[in-house]
């Protein structure tokens, strides 16, 4: 199933970099450096949204001790920790052009360096136990705790007066971006996200046959 | 009752872990000056800053290993299968470490705070954010200890650490709207409100994850 989604959305993800970087038009400020939000964008999205799924993985796993649940966290921590890093990454090269800086301590981009420190403190508890089953519950009670830290996150743009600008896309609001821009970007976070969750799969898969290397089934299917 | 007694006693035997980390606080607190210069005006900016950083490194420093004796020496599973709770351990233990550790010093910081201000109405600033701010980061980094317990004490304050931000946010605001004069008394309420959560969530989270470590 995954290879589908992947194929599909890495397709999709290039049709939409196609248009946003040849067709769409320059911004009247920006010039040409505001395309880089077709890669800041949708990581930034999913950095946070990633956490949030874990969240919900984690409070499942606790509540109704589904296993999965808690491989699936295992298996989005490090991902999440590479979307978070694109993020990063990508929104300290636009900074360049746009505010002259690389780096400032500025309320979502530190915020968005704490999510990054706390993905890896994820990934460096899980991977510290050897006894699996232990290192999920923590796991999944980290995941929760930590989960004060997202709306934060969110709403750091919002409360502090800061370099960053408040999200142009919401669901309630139009959006204050420009048509001819937003449906890249829109097809542009489709394909990313495609991306992302087929790469989620494949990790979760990897860990699965891990985590169950001494059932028969996955002796009869490997 | 009894409870109080033993933790009390059982810290306060251990002379490096009450007062180590008090002296740790003023060593920081000292050494902050030393780097800049010794009469320079910038410090009276930022000394608040100072306070807080330096409070949440001695707690780091001072409840690293909160858990780990009794877990090694078996008191803890001991203390579950007679009272088949670790709920009232844990609290004795958090509350224990706020009076030896958290209280001193706070008092400390207030002097330092009164020191650099030459001015006695940072007691209202200082005090009751201090005294609020150790309590939560106590229960928080015993927190992280508990489910780094006997994996080394880094791996339990790089989980904490980023919990505290939110902490560190309030009490940054808190310095903010007093130099504006504005009032800080809702700030400090809401962090009141923030520490009684924590006070009862904490010490349940942390026993699911001790008695998760004694299966």
């Amino acid at each position: 199933m995954y290879p589908y989604i992947l194929y599909f959305s890495v397709l999709f993800y290039a049709f939409a970099l196609v248009w946003g970087l040849g067709f769409a038009p320059a911004d009247y400020v920006q010039g040409n450096s505001f395309r880089i939000i077709y890669l800041h964008v949708p990581a930034s999205f999913l950095s946070q949204s990633l956490y949030i799924v874990m969240a919900i993985a984690a409070g499942i796993f606790l509540i109704w001790k589904v296993k999965l649940a808690a491989y699936m966290i295992k298996s989005i921590a490090p991902v999440g920790a590479l979307v978070t890093f694109i993020a990063l990454i990508s929104g300290s090269i636009w900074g360049i052009p746009t505010w002259g800086t690389w780096w400032q301590w500025d309320a979502r981009i530190t915020s968005t360096l704490i999510l990054f420190i706390m993905y890896l403190g994820l990934i460096s508890l899980h991977s510290s136990f050897t006894n699996f089953e232990k290192a999920d519950k923590f796991i999944s009670v980290l995941v929760l705790i930590g989960f004060v830290n997202i709306p934060i996150i969110k709403k750091s743009v919002d409360w502090w007066s800061t370099l960053h600008q408040p999200a142009s896309i919401t669901l309630t609001n139009k959006p204050s971006i420009d048509p001819t821009m937003l449906y890249p970007l829109i097809f542009s976070m489709i394909g990313f996200s495609g991306i992302i969750v087929s790469l989620i799969i494949l990790s979760s898969k990897v860990h699965i046959f891990k985590r169950e290397s001494h059932k028969s089934w996955v002796k009869r299917n490997v | 009752m009894k409870l109080i007694f033993v933790e009390f006693f059982k810290l306060k035997m251990k002379l490096r872990a009450w007062l180590g980390p008090i002296l740790i606080f003023l060593l920081i607190i000292i050494s902050f000056p030393l780097t800049v210069e010794l009469s320079s005006e910038a410090l009276n900016d930022v000394f608040y800053s100072i306070l807080w950083i330096a409070s949440l490194l001695t707690i780091m420093v001072s409840v690293e290993s909160i858990f780990l004796e009794d877990y090694e020496d078996g008191y803890l599973e001991y203390f579950y299968v007679a009272n088949n709770s670790l709920f009232s351990l844990i609290f004795t233990k958090i509350l224990i470490y706020w009076i030896l550790i958290g209280i001193p010093i706070s008092c400390l910081g207030t002097f330092f705070s009164i020191n650099m201000s030459d001015d006695i109405s940072s007691l209202n600033i200082a005090l009751p954010s201090l005294l609020i701010s150790t309590y939560i980061f106590i229960n928080l980094f015993a927190l992280g200890n508990s489910l780094s317990l006997n994996k080394g004490s880094a791996l339990g304050a790089l989980i904490t650490i980023p919990l505290l931000f939110p902490i560190l946010i309030l009490l940054g605001k808190i310095v903010l709207n007093a130099n504006f004069g504005f009032e800080i008394s809702n700030l400090l309420l809401l962090m009141l409100g923030v520490l009684l959560l924590i006070i009862v969530f904490i010490p349940f989270i942390i026993s699911f994850i001790i008695k998760t470590h004694l299966e």
